[in-house]
């Protein structure tokens, strides 16, 4: 479960988030949406603390993930970041061959036994839907696969260090319609075990994934709701302008 | 609607045409002059393999019971320096050696037996010859008596490939031949800038992460340009300073007989193409993209292990570019190294011996050598050989940056 509670946060003099509270529960999918630039990925990571390596930058109010304030000075940032995986627009896998790729986070994280690695490699690219297209070419590049594949791989490599909390920030972007509803049936089968929270610009694809969602406009939390309510009946006039189209 | 190409008109297309035209020229223009300096190397050095290895004017006379006829350069050496005394050593009979020059051929005569205008020298040369059936005289062929019965003139080889590329000594004025055996300045090269690259690799790796990866900006912007400054330093200065301040030091500290060393000469390469590999790897470091960064946190890498597992790894190809650029400008630039190696022209068997290398060689005896001279081919032949290293070099720099970035690390 993660749960953000009174969040400010600056960049610089720019007010990005403004008071926002959200709660999102284990085993759900929870799709965030709104118009560019409303801080979305602001947002998101907030809670792999990412905006840290973000010079200037400063935050108000707490976030907590898995009952842990994950702000406090006693946290350890690096196993934070172990608990809660993040998959990112762009598909960024490293320059290394598809096994060492997924078996990365492993590594830092000081696991050396061979055949623990390769097991948790099979399993990760099994559940990134991913192991029967690459299983005869894992020392290969990953740079030879497709895009689409590359986005699963980087999934398959987030799932890898069993983290409890995904953060998906638009995954399916930058890919095809197959691609896409690859990824899309991958979600929802992951919800099973992981505390989800996506980005997406697609309001089909926010319908189809999510359980709840919540819409963003302006640094502000404007309605945060189940999926259902907020796609056929939202309480707010923004959210209805959204989601028809009229806005954005 | 029209889409066929239209022919472009007026000054402009005609500028334009002309600058695409003159872009993909200069192409092949570089390509071009380069090779042409190859072709010029190798043709003025190629002579040497041609041209006599006793030098002109000059002949080897024996006396004519000898059945020696051939001896190598290194045989020949041996046999004037009195190393090899017996004929049976250099598979003749078992005779004494007497080696004579012409100095101590006319030191055997008195005044009148040579004549005023030395018109009797070359007879008497002869009688000598004829009395003495172990000698072997170095002489010039203007005295030499070639029509005497009991002389004959040694049938002079070329200069031989294989005493040119695996010959262990470089005597240039050595008499009566000259010794051009390229190994111990080939060797001389590769050891003090393969530990140029030992030296400078772990240091200037090290500046470059903490220059791209954990320097503050206020430091990075305060380093950089001093870095960048060293590259300008002319390779003299860097010299002196080896002479005045390695050398003694490096003597003092570890005892050696003498301070000029391949070790000193290794140190001064290193910190000569520090700035530029520092440079170019910094650069090529602060370009792997934020994402590769972001995801290797996100995966809960350390600062540190993003910095091995990914930056540097994504950087590998500029790095190495920086060590080639970097050691490269360092041994082109001849003088430092010349003036801290000590210029031994031995094959070094430690790091604590002087050395001579290559560029070194050049610099230094190319204003004495005749021009067309076997010296100066030898010379020329060793430039080729230069260029041929550093290709070399290069193009495995290339393969491994590449093979890398294909297969993963
Ligand atoms: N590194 C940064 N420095 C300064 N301002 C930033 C930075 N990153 C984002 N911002 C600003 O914060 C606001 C929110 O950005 P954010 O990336 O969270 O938007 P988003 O909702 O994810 O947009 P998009 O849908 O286009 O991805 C934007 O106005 C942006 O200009
Ligand atoms: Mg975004």
């Amino acid at each position: 479960m993660i749960k953000a509670e009174s969040i400010d946060f600056y960049y610089g003099e720019y007010h990005a988030l403004k008071n926002i509270s959200m709660q999102m529960e284990p085993n759900t999918v929870t799709a965030l949406i709104g118009p560019s630039g409303c801080g979305k990925s602001t947002f998101l990571r907030l809670f792999n603390r990412m905006n840290d390596l973000i010079e200037g930058t400063r935050l108000e109010g707490k976030c907590w993930v898995d009952g842990v304030d994950i702000y406090d000075k006693s946290v350890d940032v690096d196993e934070l970041r172990k608990r809660v995986g993040m998959v990112f627009q762009k598909p960024t896998p490293f320059p290394k061959s598809i096994f060492e790729n997924v078996a990365y986070g492993l590594r830092v994280n000081g696991i050396k036994d061979k055949k623990f690695i390769a097991q948790r490699v099979e399993e990760s690219l099994r559940g990134a839907a991913l192991w029967d297209e690459v299983k005869d070419k894992l020392k290969k590049s990953a740079y030879e696969l497709s895009g689409g594949q590359q986005q699963r791989l980087c999934i398959a490599r987030s799932l890898a260090i069993s983290p409890s909390v995904l953060l998906m920030d638009e995954p399916a972007s930058a890919l095809d319609p197959i691609s896409t509803s690859k990824i899309e049936e991958l979600i929802y089968s992951l919800k099973e075990h992981y505390t989800i929270v996506i980005v997406t610009h697609n309001m089909q694809q926010a319908s189809r994934v999510s359980d709840k969602t919540g819409f963003f406009m302006l640094g502000e939390l404007i309605e945060y709701n189940d999926t259902k309510k907020i796609f056929l009946n939202p309480a707010m006039e923004e959210t209805q302008n959204y989601i028809t189209g009229r806005f954005g | 609607m029209d889409i066929k190409r239209k022919k472009r008109r007026g000054l402009q297309a005609w500028v334009s045409w002309w600058i695409e035209k003159i872009l993909a020229a200069s192409g092949g223009i570089t390509a071009f002059i380069i090779l042409l300096i190859v072709v010029f190397l190798f043709k003025e050095g190629v002579g040497l393999f041609q041209s006599p290895r006793v030098d002109e004017g000059y002949v080897l006379l024996m006396h004519s019971s000898n059945e020696v006829d051939q001896l190598s350069a290194d045989e020949l050496k041996g046999i004037f320096d009195e190393d090899i005394t017996n004929w049976a050593e250099v598979g003749g009979k078992n005779q004494a050696i007497t080696s004579l020059r012409l100095d101590q051929i006319m030191d055997r005569f008195t005044e009148e037996e040579l004549g005023g205008e030395y018109e009797y020298l070359s007879q008497r040369m002869g009688e000598l010859i004829a009395t003495t059936p172990g000698v072997i005289a170095f002489v010039p062929t203007l005295y030499a008596p070639l029509d005497h019965p009991a002389v004959q003139a040694m049938t002079d080889n070329t200069i031989a490939l294989r005493d040119f590329f695996v010959g262990k000594e470089w005597i240039p004025t050595a008499t009566p031949v000259p010794l051009f055996g390229t190994l111990p300045l080939v060797m001389g090269t590769l050891w003090v800038s393969l530990f140029a690259i030992l030296i400078a690799l772990p240091l200037g790796l090290g500046v470059a992460i903490y220059l791209a990866e954990l320097a503050s900006p206020r430091v990075r912007s305060l380093l950089k340009p001093v870095i960048e400054l060293l590259a300008g330093i002319p390779s003299v200065v860097y010299g002196f300073f080896g002479l005045v301040v390695l050398v003694p030091w490096v003597q003092r500290v570890l005892d050696l007989p003498v301070g000029e060393t391949a070790f000193v000469g290794s140190l001064i390469l290193a910190i000569m193409a520090l700035p530029t590999l520092i440079s170019v790897a910094e650069e090529s470091m602060k370009k792997t993209p934020r994402a590769l960064r972001e995801a290797s946190l996100a995966l809960g890498a350390t600062h540190w292990q993003t910095i091995y597992k990914v930056v540097v790894p994504y950087a590998s190809s500029g790095i190495s570019a920086g060590v080639v650029l970097g050691i490269g400008r360092a041994l082109g630039e001849t003088m430092a190294v010349l003036m801290v190696t000590g210029n031994a022209a031995l094959i070094p068997h430690t790091l604590m011996q002087p050395v001579r290398t290559i560029p070194a060689t050049i610099a230094a005896e190319l204003g004495e050598a005749a021009a067309g001279g076997s010296h100066y081919q030898a010379l020329f032949l060793l430039g080729a050989i230069l260029f041929l290293m550093t290709l070399i070099v290069n193009l495995m720099a290339e393969a491994l940056a590449k093979k890398q970035h294909n297969k993963g690390f």
